[in-house]
């Protein structure tokens, strides 16, 4: 099955950083501007599932996180349940991460709604 | 001319230079008196040392450093030296940091002294100092290049870093710099296990608190303030200790000054209607468990900010996590919460990375 790739480390930077581009290089802010929602949205037009493998890097702060995965509904208006139906996070080295990363889109849709 | 000397405007203001000239020259003579006095029946090279090397700082406010000039073992100590030390910097006084009864000193206080001493230096406000006669404790400072930037002159600049190619190295910056963090890490993993190592919880640890400095430092006043990393690689332990510090408010007093419409806006006094705590150390306990932010947002808690630290800690990927706001002092490990009688303004946070903590392999 067809399936897109998305790799932190290999499409955007080793060394994410901060929530917003105005408080660092590398943060969530531009990687789900220029990487994360270009993809996403492709993914949901085509109906295909996607992949985002979070190993590989220096590591993550929670605010990178959030930004990019909670501003694809926050920001953007995608549709948390076709997320959900499509996404499949790979973090094998930090296994916390996929828990948090669905936490994010969770509390964003929560948000959403009120 | 003789016209011009006799006009009233030139008598008067004649009289008046007159006046001033007559007190500059009797304050002169009295000055001049006193100190022959005081040089009576001393040699001239005599003099000349006395003058050169004894009190070239006589108007300089000196404050003495504790004795043991650690900040976690004698944090009270310490917040003291910074708070007198704060309060010449406002008053934009010369200082002079006596150093020199200082017994102990810790890789820890070195990003304080770093810090106070560049801020001063930058501000164009007279610092200097002595060295400590204990030979241990001046090996350290020697280690730091502090003696080294005593001497020097520094401008406000938004970046500084001190100490390249020595055992400690120091980073100021007001940004959040994840390539920094990567690069310390990288770094300190060729101590501890000789081979390039990642360490996501330092990493995590490292952001979280540049993006609080960023953020919570002084709440009016995001992006304004320096942070400050002292980095000390222990070679003979395989041991590399992180020291972190930034002067805004501090944690509760950051949480008081919490606007309307923040989600932590009078968060405390929410979380006195739902959990029993008499202080500020009980706070931080509840900060640190992750108990405020529940309370906060109703939602469970993510691991952001100084929790989510506490939490890379509970994952046993740093070691020894220490931190000391306002008027608390919390040893994580130790699960010790203690007030201290002088309210530090500011954040410092302490923590080690040794071989017993969680790494991964491979290069980014």
């Amino acid at each position: 099955m067809e399936k897109i790739k998305i790799s932190v480390l290999e499409d955007f930077s080793p060394t994410p950083g901060p929530r917003y581009i105005h408080e660092g290089k590398f943060s969530g802010e531009l990687f789900r501007q220029q990487v994360l929602f270009p993809k996403v949205s492709e993914a949901l037009e085509k109906n295909l599932h996607f992949e985002v493998d979070l190993d590989g890097t220096a590591g993550y702060g929670t605010s990178f996180l959030e930004e990019s995965f909670g501003g694809l509904i926050r920001i953007h208006d995608l549709s948390y349940q076709r997320i959900l139906e499509l996404m499949t996070i790979i973090s094998n080295e930090e296994d916390y991460l996929i828990d948090d990363v669905n936490d994010y889109l969770k509390d964003a849709y929560e948000e959403s709604k009120k | 001319m003789k016209k011009l000397y006799s006009t009233r405007k030139y008598s008067i203001n004649n009289l008046r230079r007159a006046k001033r000239s007559l007190k500059s020259r009797l304050i002169f003579k009295k000055y001049r008196k006193l100190k022959n006095k005081a040089d009576l029946g001393v040699s001239k090279p005599a003099r000349t040392y006395k003058r050169k090397f004894e009190e070239p700082y006589k108007d300089y406010k000196r404050i003495h450093a504790p004795e043991n000039f650690s900040f976690i073992d004698n944090s009270e100590g310490v917040v003291e030296f910074i708070s007198q030390l704060k309060s010449h910097f406002d008053e934009k006084k010369k200082v002079f940091v006596v150093l020199k009864d200082v017994k102990i000193i810790t890789y820890d206080a070195i990003v304080v002294l770093l810090s106070i001493m560049v801020r001063f230096k930058a501000s164009k406000i007279d610092f200097n100092g002595d060295f400590p006669d204990n030979g241990n404790a001046r090996r350290i400072l020697d280690e730091s290049k502090f003696l080294k930037y005593l001497f020097q002159n520094f401008r406000n600049e938004d970046r500084y870093q001190l100490g390249q190619n020595s055992s400690i190295v120091t980073h100021a910056w007001k940004d959040v710099d994840s390539e920094l963090g990567n690069e310390l890490i990288k770094n300190a993993s060729k101590t501890i296990w000789g081979t390039e190592r990642r360490c996501q919880g330092v990493q995590r640890t490292l952001i979280e608190l540049m993006l609080n400095t960023n953020n919570h430092a002084d709440d009016s006043r995001k992006g304004e303030k320096h942070w400050w990393l002292s980095v000390h690689h222990d070679k003979h332990n395989k041991k590399v200790s992180f020291a972190f510090i930034d002067f805004g408010v501090g944690v509760f007093t950051s949480l008081n000054n919490k606007r309307h419409g923040s989600k932590f806006f009078g968060i405390v006094d929410k979380l006195k209607e739902r959990v029993k705590f008499g202080n500020n150390a009980e706070l931080l306990k509840l900060i640190m468990d992750g108990t405020l932010h529940r309370t906060a947002t109703g939602k469970p808690y993510h691991g952001k900010g100084l929790p989510g630290i506490n939490k890379v800690r509970e994952r046993n990927q740093i070691s020894n996590l220490n931190i000391i706001t306002n008027d608390v002092h919390a040893s994580l490990d130790k699960d010790l919460f203690t007030i201290m009688p002088k309210s530090f303004s500011g954040t410092f946070v302490y923590w080690e990375l040794n071989k017993e903590n969680l790494n991964c392999y491979g290069e980014n």
